[in-house]
């Protein structure tokens, strides 16, 4: 039966900062425990402990990231459990959250419904904070300015995680000393230049990270109701075997060579 | 020798290929991107479909065969059969050296 937002009893996570291979696999525990009953659907906003490459699900790592420049800067490469394309990160530079929910609530939508249902309250969030942005399908937020984040989503047997990266602030030029951008790629984009593509939330909020991410947790706290909550001991205990045997191996993070 | 193609499908995702032709037949495809496919092991099979296959087979036999490879409930986001065989080709035609 599809269910509504205000039918589940939301829960906020947003703890210390964690390392990169630690957020993929809370991602991956977190959204199993709200498949199985055993968590209530959950809002987490991530802190970053280091600077890393993500890289989509079906992305090939060489194809996509630089290895000397990864190395030069000691940014850790791993790969998420969702599709969609490679982030640079870097704490205090991102935005970035996952929304772990029974698969009820997105029942009967597309992939372009349900994508944009996810981020709604983000969308309203930014308009109070002075950004007029939309939903740009697939999986983009974008602003006249340029694109503000990028979404992925996947189901997860009675669950869907829906999470997002928005640019706050960028190093364009260590970005493209890490990442390789696929020249088909920006041929299709209107603006030409990869660093042109994404337009920061600093410049256009003229805020602090910490003033956006409030704004934005108490914009679906009074859209979708809202309760502070920790991560259980067997969830971190859960998340950290699946960092050891998953998302710290070499095996996942070069799957797609 | 290595090859290598990319296609982006009008209002999707990139799907790029990499891969060998040895006597005539496709070896070790790669088929990446950063499209959306669920369940994730769909693409497995898509490897599993397409190689060994024989590199003069057009883009329809190669979205056939994918289309066959992958299991009823499979879910794409940005990319579908014919756009992972319009990739295929462009690497087995182009082949630039890696």
């Amino acid at each position: 039966m599809k269910t509504q937002w205000r039918d589940h009893d939301w829960q906020l996570l947003h703890g210390a900062p964690c390392s990169p291979a630690l957020h993929m696999a809370l991602d991956e525990a977190i959204t199993d425990e709200v498949a199985a009953g055993r968590r209530a659907p959950t809002l987490r906003v991530w802190e970053w402990a280091a600077s890393a490459v993500v890289i989509g699900r079906f992305q090939s790592l060489r194809n996509e990231v630089d290895p000397d420049g990864a190395q030069r800067h000691a940014i850790e490469v791993v790969r998420r459990v969702t599709g969609g394309g490679a982030m640079f990160i870097e704490p205090g530079n991102t935005i970035t959250y996952s929304l772990s929910a029974p698969a009820s609530l997105v029942e009967g939508m597309s992939f372009e419904q349900s994508y944009a249902f996810m981020d709604a309250w983000v969308l309203d969030a930014l308009r109070t904070l002075g950004i007029e942005a939309w939903y740009q399908p697939l999986n983009d937020i974008a602003s006249r300015s340029g694109k503000i984040a990028g979404a992925a989503q996947m189901r997860r047997g009675k669950a869907v995680l829906h999470h997002v990266t928005m640019a706050y602030d960028i190093d364009a030029t260590k970005m493209l000393e890490v990442l390789r951008i696929g020249r088909e790629k920006l041929s299709d984009k209107a603006t030409q230049s990869a660093v042109k593509r994404v337009d920061p939330l600093r410049s256009q909020t003229g805020l602090p990270r910490e003033a956006v991410i409030a704004r934005m947790v108490e914009t679906f706290r009074a859209q979708h109701g809202l309760h502070e909550d920790q991560l259980r001991a067997d969830e971190l205990a859960r998340a950290q075997d699946l960092l050891q045997d998953k998302f710290a191996t070499r095996e996942w993070t070069a799957l797609v060579p | 020798m290595h090859r290598h193609g990319e296609y982006k499908m009008p209002g999707g995702k990139l799907t790029v290929v990499d891969l060998q032709i040895v006597d005539g037949r496709l070896v070790d495809v790669v088929v990446s991107g950063d499209f959306f496919l669920e369940p994730d092991d769909a693409l497995a099979a898509i490897h599993a479909a397409v190689e060994g296959q024989p590199a003069e087979l057009d883009e329809s036999r190669l979205a056939q065969l994918i289309e066959h490879a992958t299991p009823a409930h499979t879910r794409m986001y940005g990319v579908d059969a014919q756009a992972i065989a319009r990739a295929l080709r462009r690497a087995i035609d182009a082949g630039r050296p890696a």
